[in-house]
C-alpha cells in the first residue's frame, strides 16, 4: 500500500498532493506558478520594485536626492535582480522587450528600462524641472502598479482582475514609500519628519480602506473570486490575513501612529512602524497571489 | 491554409485514458506532465446528478490568452491555427501558463527533467531514447502541439490530417471509440465543421473570449 501511494504521488499531480489527473480543474483550482517554490521570487520582485518606486515618487515632491537614489536602487537592483532570479532562462531576459503590443509584462519591462535611464539622468543632473518631474512621477506610478497590473490583465484569475487591484497597489507603494521617506528624514534629524506625520496618518487609513474595498469588490465579482476571498478570510490563508494584514499591517502601526498623535515622533517608533507595514504588505501580497483560483473546466 | 481543430464527442468517451497515454508516448512526456487529460466530474444534485467525462487538451485558441501574455514571442500562433512554443526564445516567465484559463501548460524544470518513471532505478532505455528524439529545454514552458510533427510529415506525404492516421494526432488515432475527430475548421465540408454545425458544438469557457479550436458535442 505504501509503495502504491508513493507511486501515485510520483505519477500523478505535479505538486505531489492527493489530487489525481482526473480530479484536476474540476473544482476551483488555485494558481501555484506565481507563488509556490520559485514563484515566491516574483512576490518579492514586485514588492521591491514597487516600494522602491514609491520612495522615488515621494522623494520627487521634496527633491530629496538620497531618497531618489535609494528608491532607484531598491527598484532596479533588488526588484530587477529578484525578477531575473525567477526566470527559467535569465540570460534571455532581454527578449521580454519584444512584445509590448500585447504583453503587459513586456510593457512593464519597457517602463522599468525607461525609468532606469531617466531616473539615472535625474539623479546625476539634479534636474527637477516641472516637465521632468511629471514624467518621472508618471513613470514611478506605472512601476508601482506594474506587478498588480500584470496580474490584473489575467482574466482567467478572477481575484486578480478585480477593479480594486490597481488602486490598492498604488496606495500600497505610495504608503510604504512614504514611510521609508519619513524614516530617512527622522534619522537624519530633518524637522520635516514631524510635519510629514499627517501623511502617514492619512495613508494608513486609506491603505486599510483599500484592502477592505478589494475584499468587498472581489467577493462580489464572481463565484470563483468569492471562493478566493473565503480562502483568505476563513480558509488556510486566514492566519496570514488576520495575523499579517490586520494585526501586523494595520492594528500595530495604528497603535504606533496614535502614540505619536500629539506630534511627538521618534525615529525608533517610525522604524518599528515601517518594519510592521513591510511585513503586513508582504502578507497582503502573499494572500492575494496565493488565493487566486481558476474556474473549474467542467 | 487549413485551421486545425478538434471535436470531442463526450457521449462516446468511456474514460479509458488511451489519449492521455498515447500522448505521453508520442512526446515522451516525463512523469507529472500531461498534455492530454480526461476529467471526471459531476453535474446536478442527487438524485438527478450525472457523471461528466471531459477529455481536455490545449484548445489552440484563435485568440489565445497565452500568445497575448507572452512577452518574448516564444508562444506564437502559426498560420494553421496551432499555438506553438519556440523553446529557444522562451525565457521561462510563465506568463502564458498563468494566463491560460484552461491550465494547459507545464513548466519544464530540472525536477521534471530528472524525474524517473521508476524512481531510484534510473531512466529506462525508452526514457533515454525520448530525451534524444524529443528534447525539451529546461526553464521553458511546454504544452500540447496537436502533434505538429505528425501533421507536417503527413502533409509532406500528401496525406490528410484527420482522415489519414499517419497524419493525425496520436490521441485521435488511439481513441478506441472514435470520440475525437480532427480536421480543418475553415473547410465547411470537413467532418468536424459538419459536426459542430449539426450537433451545436460547444467550446469550454467561451466567456474568456479565447475562441478555442476544440469543440465538445454530446
Ligand atoms: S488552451 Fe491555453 S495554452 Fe492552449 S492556446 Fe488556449 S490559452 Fe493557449
Ligand atoms: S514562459 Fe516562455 S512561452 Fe511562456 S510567456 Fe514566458 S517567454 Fe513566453
Amino acid at each position: 500500500m505504501k509503495k502504491r501511494n508513493e507511486l501515485e504521488k510520483i505519477m500523478f499531480h505535479p505538486t505531489g498532493t492527493d489530487l489525481k489527473p482526473y480530479e484536476w480543474m474540476i473544482s476551483a483550482t488555485p494558481q501555484q506558478e506565481w507563488i509556490d517554490k520559485k514563484g515566491i521570487f516574483l512576490l518579492l520582485a514586485f514588492f521591491f520594485t514597487e516600494i522602491g518606486a514609491g520612495l522615488y515618487f515621494i522623494s520627487l515632491f521634496y527633491q530629496y536626492r538620497t531618497g531618489l537614489i535609494l528608491g532607484w536602487l531598491i527598484s532596479l537592483i533588488l526588484g530587477g535582480g529578484v525578477h531575473v532570479l525567477y526566470l527559467g532562462n535569465p540570460f534571455r531576459a532581454w527578449r521580454m522587450l519584444m512584445k509590448p503590443q500585447t504583453s503587459e509584462l513586456s510593457r512593464g519591462m519597457w517602463i522599468i528600462g525607461i525609468f532606469a535611464v531617466a531616473g539615472f539622468v535625474q539623479i546625476v543632473t539634479s534636474n527637477f524641472g516641472p516637465v521632468f518631474n511629471v514624467i518621472m512621477g508618471i513613470l514611478s506610478l506605472l512601476i508601482i502598479s506594474h506587478g498588480f497590473m500584470t496580474m490584473n490583465v489575467i482574466r482567467a484569475l478572477a481575484a486578480w482582475s478585480s477593479t480594486m487591484v490597481i488602486p490598492l497597489s498604488i496606495i500600497s507603494g505610495v504608503w510604504i514609500g512614504c514611510q521609508m521617506f519619513q524614516f530617512m528624514l527622522a534619522v537624519s534629524g530633518n524637522q520635516m519628519a514631524q510635519s510629514f506625520e499627517i501623511w502617514s496618518q492619512i495613508l494608513l487609513i486609506v491603505y486599510f480602506v483599500c484592502v477592505l474595498l478589494y475584499i468587498w469588490g472581489t467577493y462580489h465579482a464572481s463565484e470563483t473570486a468569492e471562493k478566493s476571498i473565503s480562502l483568505m478570510l476563513k480558509g488556510d490563508l486566514a492566519k496570514y490575513f488576520y495575523g499579517g494584514v490586520v494585526l501586523i499591517g494595520f492594528m500595530l502601526p495604528l497603535l504606533i501612529t496614535l502614540k505619536m498623535w500629539d506630534g511627538d515622533i521618534n525615529a525608533g517608533l517610525i522604524f518599528l512602524r515601517l518594519a510592521l507595514i513591510f511585513a503586513g504588505d508582504i502578507a497582503m501580497r502573499y494572500i492575494i497571489m496565493k488565493s487566486a483560483m481558476y474556474q473549474p473546466l467542467i | 491554409m487549413a485551421r486545425w481543430g478538434m471535436v470531442i464527442d463526450v457521449k462516446r468517451c468511456i474514460a479509458c485514458w488511451s489519449c492521455t497515454i498515447s500522448c505521453k508516448e508520442e512526446h515522451f512526456l516525463p512523469p507529472n506532465v500531461f498534455w492530454n487529460r480526461v476529467l471526471i466530474g459531476e453535474a446536478g444534485k442527487f438524485p438527478t446528478s450525472r457523471k461528466l467525462i471531459y477529455p481536455v487538451l490545449c484548445n489552440h485558441c484563435a485568440d489565445a490568452a497565452c500568445v497575448d501574455a507572452c512577452p518574448t514571442g516564444a508562444t506564437y500562433k502559426r498560420e494553421d491555427g496551432i499555438v506553438a512554443v519556440d523553446y529557444d526564445k522562451c525565457v521561462g516567465c510563465r506568463a502564458c501558463l498563468i494566463s491560460c484559463p484552461y491550465q494547459q501548460r507545464t513548466y519544464y524544470d530540472e525536477e521534471k527533467k530528472n524525474a524517473e518513471y521508476f524512481p531510484g532505478q534510473g531512466k529506462t532505455e525508452y526514457e533515454k531514447i525520448g530525451e534524444k528524439l524529443y528534447p525539451f529545454t529546461c526553464g521553458t514552458v511546454m504544452k500540447c502541439n496537436f502533434c505538429t510533427e505528425r501533421i507536417e510529415e503527413g502533409l509532406e506525404k500528401g496525406l490528410t490530417p484527420g482522415t489519414d492516421d499517419e497524419a493525425s494526432p496520436a490521441c485521435v488515432i488511439a481513441c478506441p471509440v472514435g470520440a475525437r475527430i480532427f480536421g480543418d475548421l475553415d473547410d465547411s465540408e470537413s467532418e468536424i465543421s459538419r459536426l459542430i454545425m449539426e450537433k451545436n458544438g460547444k467550446q469550454l469557457h467561451p466567456e474568456f473570449g479565447t475562441e478555442p479550436a476544440v469543440y465538445y458535442i454530446d
